[in-house]
């Protein structure tokens, strides 16, 4: 894309960010004056006499029986949160919605879970609804003892409970060359989080006599597009897990119902649903989905295969261009709020910046904070109405990394990844509290052995 | 100050010697405080967390249940792995014996793939490209980068970019016709294959894959693909995975950045953006087509106002992509489908409703319910009296 044309001076924007401290010592004073009047005053009640209705009307739902237990015995959310749905683009579709994907709002998620209707549903041949009864699992290739097994034998094996992140490569993917999207849902919702329990894939294989030659692991979906992908052993002995169970019950079968591949804080696209059959050879497989797809080609012209991990990576959640900062008055406290990740290890921290990444502080971490999981963060900030911004999140790991710039990442990889980016993302809250999804970016240019500069740069 | 390693870094993404720095920081730090130190990096590049006093990272685990010696489950027969083991390798095992010409593949083509993969492969609809011409040519294109509005992208099809020819032979057998999977011949894959191989203008041995070209399997094991050596990690032979590993650990092969994890004051909260960096904003209206539209409102959903099946829109959805595209009979194609009306109209909405062996998958993909689809078969008809 061309950024001259659609520039703007970074220092222009966000012109005044640097003055938030002392907004904040602004802020003290003011409250000091406020807990004055409140303890001289008797009553801080307003003294209109009317009111809000809500409050003053009687409800139906405050004065007439509820439903009876008997309804709904598989529980539904609240008819009032219709809109809270996964969305999809046409632009992301393929084989009449077979080969597509459907993304979580995020911007309406809180905590660390995503509920099991609005994970992030991507699948290459539909959503296959298969009867666990006529489902097996089978272990073959460069091992003594193949094997096959019922879903009840394998929920036999130990079981392991963890909460994993699944992200699709491809989250941001379309924003290589420019910001696409006005919203948080579409420009990162291509994830979702959740509690899964299974088996370590380790625990069944240790009696089956895994050949020393077995290098690696092919695992085969049973839907119709019999999604394989090419798994490293090492991996294997570590982490990788079969799972039934989701957040407390059975996978939807959107994540691959009766059990699907788990491979935390690895490509998504690793985490084989409808898991049917896992193969041990001493050659990697070259699948369709790690060869034409899921490769991130870079200017030399290489491109890198068996990208397994979802490297660092963060956003801001509230505000987002769903959920705005319009109804916010001058001088109002508010939290902004955020996601970080790693599949590479455990979030350590993440920093904030409100002039685009160029200054940061210090975000806190909130919650649990685990590896290869959602971690989220939050800032206290006053609001200043008027005050553009550039709000911007870096988030790092345990592993020793950090989110690049967009300049960093792209100088290295190019801008024809589609996978893998994970670069710092940007929200600039407008004049009126809008919030609109910008990039900071140089102009790239080559030399004339092909490498990538930044245009203009002394 | 580890801000200024990593800006040097940045400048001069080819410096050998920060290279190594950045790769001694990143493992050096792999591991957990509070865990063994793996005695190499992880595979990945990232941390893993070994099993120390029952717990791995911040999970309690039960050994006793992992050393357990639990075992279920029975032995395959030969039947069942044969069914099932239909995987291929870039070696050519799992390769079956077979024939087919690409003049053969053109009329399995034509019935069964060119509704979505368009005329000789060119794609269309979202959906993927076979072909873009002749693959030696565009190989040429992968180093291209649309950093400007005036500059082409890289091809990325079977023919300029995919490493090895077993893919696509095991993937058109697994994997398509995409409605109805697993349903061609071993000959009719390898005649698709001529077929591809043609339309990519490639050779074999040196021999051009023309019309009448014979593809079996010794001489599909002869396929040099034009970009068989473009992927990195090289993941082949017994050192596969040490490459792999060996990749990763330098965060300089893949975009990454690091920073002192044992001194994470050191990273960078000053001037930390290129002096060159601007704002960018999304040009135009950006992409917006969202179903269902973004909102955030709490509010009853709206009654559906029309509760009639809209068979117009339904035939849109489902059935255009093949119907309207010459593939199949279009609505208003009276002779197309008078042929099929003269079976009568119990036949047509049976071969509707369950599919076809000439290409028409059952519904046609869709899921619409048998009366649904019935006037879905009524609306086109009507169009076509």
């Amino acid at each position: 894309m061309d950024i001259k044309k659609s520039q703007q001076d970074l220092n222009a924007v966000a012109n005044d960010a640097e003055s938030t401290r002392l907004d904040r010592r602004d802020f003290f004073r003011k409250t000091a004056a406020l807990s004055v009047t409140a303890l001289a005053g008797t009553s801080l009640l307003a003294s209109e006499e009317a009111g809000d209705p809500a409050i003053l009307h009687p409800t139906p739902w405050g004065t007439k029986w509820g439903d009876p237990v008997t309804k709904n015995l598989y529980g539904m959310p609240s008819k009032y949160e219709h809109n809270v749905t996964r969305r999809y683009t046409k632009l992301l579709a393929s084989g009449n919605f077979r080969a597509s994907i459907a993304v979580t709002p995020i911007q309406e998620s809180s905590g660390i879970i995503t509920p099991n209707g609005l994970f992030f549903s991507r699948s290459h041949g539909g959503i296959a609804h298969i009867d666990p009864n006529e489902h097996r699992l089978m272990i073959t290739g460069l091992v003594e003892k193949p094997l096959v097994l019922t879903m009840k034998q394998l929920k036999r094996y130990p079981s392991v409970t963890r909460t994993h992140f699944i992200e699709c490569p491809a989250n941001g993917g379309q924003e290589w060359r420019g910001p696409q999207y006005n919203s948080l849902q579409f420009a990162k919702g291509f994830m979702s989080c959740a509690e899964w329990t299974g088996v370590y894939i380790k625990d069944i294989l240790k009696d089956l006599g895994v050949k020393k030659e077995a290098l690696w692991m092919l695992a085969e979906g049973g839907d119709s597009s019999k999604m394989g992908r090419t798994i490293p052993m090492e991996k294997v002995w570590d982490d990788a897990m079969i799972v039934w169970g989701q957040n407390g019950e059975a996978l939807r079968p959107e994540q691959g119902y009766p059990i699907r591949l788990l491979v935390p804080g690895w490509e998504g696209n690793l985490c084989v649903k409808w898991l049917r059959r896992l193969d041990f050879a001493s050659e990697p497989w070259y699948c369709k989905e790690e060869t034409s797809k899921y490769t991130v080609l870079k200017p030399t012209g290489k491109a890198i295969q068996h990208f397994y991990a979802n490297e660092v990576n963060s956003t801001v959640t509230s505000p987002s261009p769903e959920i705005d900062w319009t109804d916010l008055k001058d001088g109002d406290i508010v939290e902004i709020e955020g996601l970080a990740w790693s599949g590479m290890g455990t979030i350590t921290g993440v920093d904030i910046s409100f002039d685009g990444g160029k200054n940061y502080v210090e975000a806190k971490l909130k919650g649990l904070v685990l590896p290869k999981c959602w971690t989220r963060w939050s800032y206290m900030h006053t609001y200043k109405k008027g005050q553009e911004l550039i709000l911007a999140s870096r988030a790092m790991d345990d592993a020793g990394y950090i989110q690049p710039t967009i300049d960093q990442e792209t100088l290295v990889v190019g801008v024809e990844a589609v996978y893998h980016r994970n670069a710092v993302e940007t929200w600039k809250v407008e004049k009126d509290g809008k919030i609109t999804h910008v990039e900071i970016r140089s102009q790239l240019g080559r030399k004339a052995n092909g490498e990538l500069v930044i245009e203009g740069k002394a | 100050m580890m801000f200024k390693l990593n800006k040097k870094l940045l400048i001069s993404i080819s410096a050998a010697a920060a290279l190594s720095l950045g790769l001694s920081a990143c493992m050096e730090n792999a591991a957990p405080v509070d865990s063994i130190t793996p005695t190499k990096a992880s595979i990945d590049g990232g941390v893993n967390y070994p099993v120390v006093n029952d717990k791995t990272g911040p999970y309690y685990i039960n050994t006793n249940a992992h050393n357990a010696d639990v075992k279920y489950g029975r032995t395959p027969t030969k039947a069942e792995y044969e069914e099932w083991n239909s995987d291929m390798m870039a070696d050519g095992t799992g390769l079956p014996e077979g024939q087919g010409t690409a003049e053969e593949g053109e009329e399995v083509y034509e019935a069964k793939c060119v509704m979505c993969h368009g005329d000789f492969g060119s794609g269309g609809g979202g959906y993927p490209a076979l072909s873009k011409g002749n693959a030696y040519d565009l190989h040429k294109t992968l180093t291209n980068q649309r950093i400007k509005p005036d500059t082409d992208g890289p091809v990325r099809v079977f023919g300029t970019y995919w490493p090895e020819a077993s893919t696509l032979w095991w993937y058109i057998k697994d994997a398509m016709p995409h409605p109805l999977t697993d349903s061609l011949s071993d000959d009719e894959v390898y005649a698709l294959v001529a077929y591809i191989l043609n339309a990519n203008e490639m050779e074999i041995d040196g021999v051009e894959v023309d019309d009448e070209y014979v593809l079996n399997r010794e001489k599909f094991l002869k396929i040099k693909m034009p970009n068989r050596d473009g992927f990195e990690p090289n993941v082949a032979g017994p050192q596969g995975p040490e490459n792999v590993r060996k990749f990763y650990a330098n965060a300089k092969n893949f975009g990454g950045q690091t920073y002192d994890v044992k001194n994470p004051a050191s990273r960078c909260m000053k001037d930390c953006q290129e002096p060159t960096a601007k704002v960018v904003y999304i040009q135009g209206a950006g992409i917006s087509d969202f179903h269902p539209p973004l909102s955030t409102v709490r509010d009853l959903p709206k009654e559906k106002e029309n509760t009639n099946f809209d068979a117009k829109k339904a035939y849109a959805d489902n059935c255009a992509m093949c119907h309207d595209t010459g593939a199949a009979p279009a609505p208003g194609d009276k002779s197309g489908w008078a042929a099929l009306t003269a079976k009568g109209m119990d036949k047509v909405y049976e071969n509707g409703l369950k599919g076809t062996d000439t290409g028409m998958p059952a519904k046609g993909g869709s899921s619409l319910s048998d009366s649904q689809f019935k006037s879905v078969v009524d609306y086109i008809l009507n169009q076509s009296k």
